[in-house]
């Protein structure tokens, strides 16, 4: 009885300095959850794992990997949305659930509905075309495009997805036309691409390097601004006069929306100083993809003119929710 | 002979004592997540990957291609003792083999499959080596026009091979294309039969049904009459098969290689195909095809051997070519690429190690996997002197943690207990559910197939008959149908005869 008694005290007295507790304990405590809205094993899940293990010094706690895929990312971006914001709960995610797939499902969510931690990766789309292929470069390639509005096909990982809207993007700005094929991934279009099916590859760089590397392949363009090292013949965007229309595959860290500024800061700080060590870095370009680590500010001015950007594209495309 | 001496220095590789550890490692943790029913094969894989980031390129891959084959090992056992799918290839393995346990012959059924697996595994491995850059180069041929012949091709001639009345299965085969067409619509992004909801935008998680359909019926079946659910207590003399098992098996062992072996090459769901395909087919050739489903052994030989044959062909795109054919070999190419080895033409020039030394690794992890499994089918025939009421409902809790797990989404759970009382009413009304799960796996490649191909050629329906694979496919599946209606035909016309 006596023990009983104790144990209600005790428990009774734990409650009362709970909340005390809460509010002056150091964070970050306990473990972090990284909720990551995609099925494990694909690219963004393995760059945010490998990078969840480098911070795991630097904020001195574990980081636990959640993965929670469906709804086009937007089902794991709504459960960080609606965590508490005590920084125990975050997101690491690619671009399109933040500025693509909103626009076209119903996301339980707004632009405006978290807080930006930092960009930590980021890569251009490549398009590339076989030897035979009537355009040597970059410039020759959107004048065939020009030249036949309609006629060609090209290969991306999926409807609305990250390398189509960034194709449309450009070929919008610069007036040309050519027919999206969606495929389920670089793998899949690939395939289409090598066996002829489809005229033009879109997608990530490292796929399509031992075709460069034999010729049988040749990359035209790639969909950031500057020229990309893995594939230099290719043009950048500014080299086609449309750098402002830069649209890459990145990934970033985010949190839910009122998180208080002196953890959202503690997380920047571990997360971008993770995004620049030597051993990330290294591990991306092995991927084809850049390393970066850049502050709040930064990465939520570019989800914004993004998230705008890509709502005009998809709504020029059809692919606004009705 | 050229052959020979590059996979000698592939054995080297393998047999290195760290690379050895790996395979094994890997074929052990296969074989455990095969057993555990809702996860997969996909699902090892991708828990073990943050692993090998230390690791170098080969044991990587060594490990993980363990874990991808060593999966098709696992399958079988709880199909066989309890009927629920250890993952959706073992489906099939579920009907007969489960019937055999039922009559005290669990032993024979596992050794069986254990046996038909290594044989599998190996052979197809052998095909990998001596055939894969023809192969390759065949497997392009294969547009999205040409996917939709084939994945036609496969719809009938599974509908005309099932046993059930032809009405009750062309149902089965329409709910199972309706199901398909949930979720997004890959050509417009429209969200289709969703309700609005978010859970169903990527579709119904094909494992959940699975489970619910073949697994949770069982035991509500079970639950009406649980007098009937003996205790079955095996001696040992049950545990081996006789004589006459393995000479039933071994014809329906060498077909499943086969079957198994050109399935592979079915992007994204060739394991599961190929074990409806083997099934069908032994079915088809038995001389007493009304038997299947009490119990024969071929019915648990020739789609387990299937599974396992799909493994050395299914690695063929990703090896030669640099494209995962499936989800598993999309994880192996990150391993790969995560170590800067990108797979593609220049994979055996450039890094002869990882792909020989991948390849002799399939030899030893397939006999690493036999030795390994039957000594534990003593041990799982042993489960079922466990009560079915502790038994059964330890399974099924094992199987909602475990999809739960893989998507950390409770929707999955849902569906998989909505599907179970589902299927208790389908198989109520001697409705069979495999030709739903099927058409399930093709309706949605089938769509998108054709869609794909429509938007290629701009709305031109001609573009089916381009190319000598489309012809190749859509004479089959044309020949198919005239062949079924002339024996249906002459079939009517005989029954006439014997009216009159």
């Amino acid at each position: 009885m006596t023990r009983l008694k104790r144990g209600a005290a005790a428990a009774l007295a734990a409650l009362c300095i709970l909340p005390a507790a809460f509010a002056q304990e150091k964070y970050p405590s306990r473990p972090i959850e990284l909720v990551i809205p995609t099925a494990a094993g694909g690219g963004t899940d393995i760059s945010l794992r490998v990078l969840a293990e480098l911070v795991e010094p630097l904020l001195g706690q574990k980081v636990v990997v959640v993965n929670k895929p469906g709804g086009g990312g937007t089902l794991g971006m709504a459960q960080v949305v609606q965590a508490r914001p005590d920084g125990y709960t975050i997101g690491g995610l690619w671009n399109a659930p933040l500025t693509m797939t909103p626009h076209m499902l119903p996301a339980p969510y707004k632009v405006s509905d978290y807080s930006a931690v930092s960009l930590v990766t980021s890569s251009p789309t490549v398009m590339c075309v076989k030897s035979a292929f009537p355009a040597a470069d970059g410039k020759a390639f959107i004048e065939e495009l020009r030249k036949n509005p309609g006629k060609y096909t090209y290969g991306n990982d999926g409807v609305g997805g990250t390398i189509q809207l960034a194709a449309e993007r450009v070929f919008t700005k610069l007036g040309v036309k050519a027919r999206p094929i969606p495929f389920a991934g670089a793998g899949e279009t690939l395939k289409a691409f090598l066996g002829g099916h489809v005229d033009i590859y879109g997608g990530s760089i490292p796929p399509i390097m031992p075709y460069v590397k034999d010729k049988s392949a040749r990359c035209v363009m790639v969909t950031s601004a500057e020229r990309n090292s893995s594939v230099p013949d290719a043009a950048g965007l500014a080299d086609l006069g449309a750098p402002e229309e830069a649209t890459v595959l990145w990934r970033g860290i985010i949190a839910p929306l009122k998180l208080p500024a002196d953890r959202l800061a503690i997380l920047q700080k571990a997360f971008a100083s993770a995004a620049q060590s030597d051993k990330f870095r290294e591990f991306m370009l092995k991927r084809g993809e850049e390393a970066k680590g850049s502050s709040s500010a930064e990465f939520r001015n570019l989800i914004d003119s993004e998230y705008e950007a890509m709502g005009k594209v998809m709504a020029a495309i059809g692919l606004t929710k009705k | 002979m050229e052959t020979l001496q590059p996979l000698l220095n592939g054995f080297a590789v393998a047999l290195r004592s760290d690379v050895l550890m790996y395979c094994v490692i890997g074929c052990l943790w296969g074989t455990i997540v095969g057993v555990l029913p809702g996860l997969g094969p996909l699902a090892g894989l991708t828990l073990l990957l943050p692993l090998t980031y230390q690791l170098e390129p080969t044991a990587a891959i060594v490990m993980l291609a363990g874990i991808f084959y060593g999966a098709m090992y696992g399958g079988s056992t709880t199909s066989i003792l309890v009927r629920i799918p250890g993952e959706a290839a073992s489906i099939m393995t579920a009907i007969d083999g489960h019937e055999m346990a039922r009559k005290g012959r669990a032993g024979p059924a596992l050794v069986v499959a254990a046996i038909g697996s290594f044989i599998g595994g190996t052979l197809s491995v052998v095909g990998l080596m001596l055939f894969a850059p023809p192969l390759a180069k065949l497997m392009l041929q294969v547009g999205p026009a040409a996917e939709f012949g084939l994945m036609l091709l496969a719809l009938l001639v599974l509908c005309f091979v099932s046993g059930g009345p032809a009405l009750k299965t062309l149902m089965m085969v329409l709910a199972g294309l309706l199901i398909a067409t949930v979720g997004v619509d890959l050509i417009t992004a429209h969200p289709r039969f969703t309700f609005g909801s978010l859970q169903f935008v990527n579709g119904i998680n094909f494992v959940a049904l699975a489970l619910g359909l073949f697994g949770v019926s069982e035991i509500l079946l079970n639950l009406e009459d649980i007098a009937r659910v003996k205790v079955i207590k095996p001696a040992l003399r049950t545990l081996v098969p006789r004589m006459q098992d393995l000479k039933d098996s071994a014809p329906a062992i060498g077909r499943g290689t086969v079957i198994g072996f050109i399935f592979g090459f079915i992007p994204g769901i060739s394991h599961v195909i190929s074990t409806f395909v083997s099934y069908a087919v032994e079915r088809k050739l038995s001389k007493a095809p009304e038997t299947f489903g009490t119990g024969r052994i071929e019915a648990v030989a020739g789609p387990e051997t299937a599974n396992n044959a799909t493994t050395g062909s299914s690695m063929i795109p990703l090896l030669v070519l640099g494209i995962p054919a499936i989800p598993a070999t999309a994880i192996l190419l990150s391993a790969l690429q995560i170590h800067g080895v990108q797979p593609g033409p220049q994979l055996v020039s450039e890094h002869p190690n990882v792909f020989w030394g991948l390849i002799a690794s399939m030899y030893i992890g397939n006999l690493v996997l036999l030795v390994l499994n039957l000594p534990l089918v003593g041990l799982f025939v042993n489960l079922l002197r466990i009560p079915y009421a502790y038994l059964a409902p330890t399974v099924l809790l094992v199987s909602m943690i475990g999809i739960y797990s893989v998507n950390s989404n409770a929707t999955d759970i849902l569906i998989m207990a909505v599907s179970g009382l589902v299927g208790y009413v389908l198989r109520k009304g001697k409705f069979d559910p495999a030709p739903l799960l099927l058409a399930v796996v093709l309706g949605d490649r089938m769509e998108v197939s054709l869609r794909r191909a429509l938007t290629i050629s701009d709305g031109d329906w001609w573009i089916l008959l381009q190319g000598a694979m489309s012809k190749i496919f859509l004479g089959a599946v044309v020949l198919l149908v005239c062949l079924q209606l002339a024996a249906s035909y002459l079939g009517f016309r005989r029954k006439d005869m014997k009216e009159n």
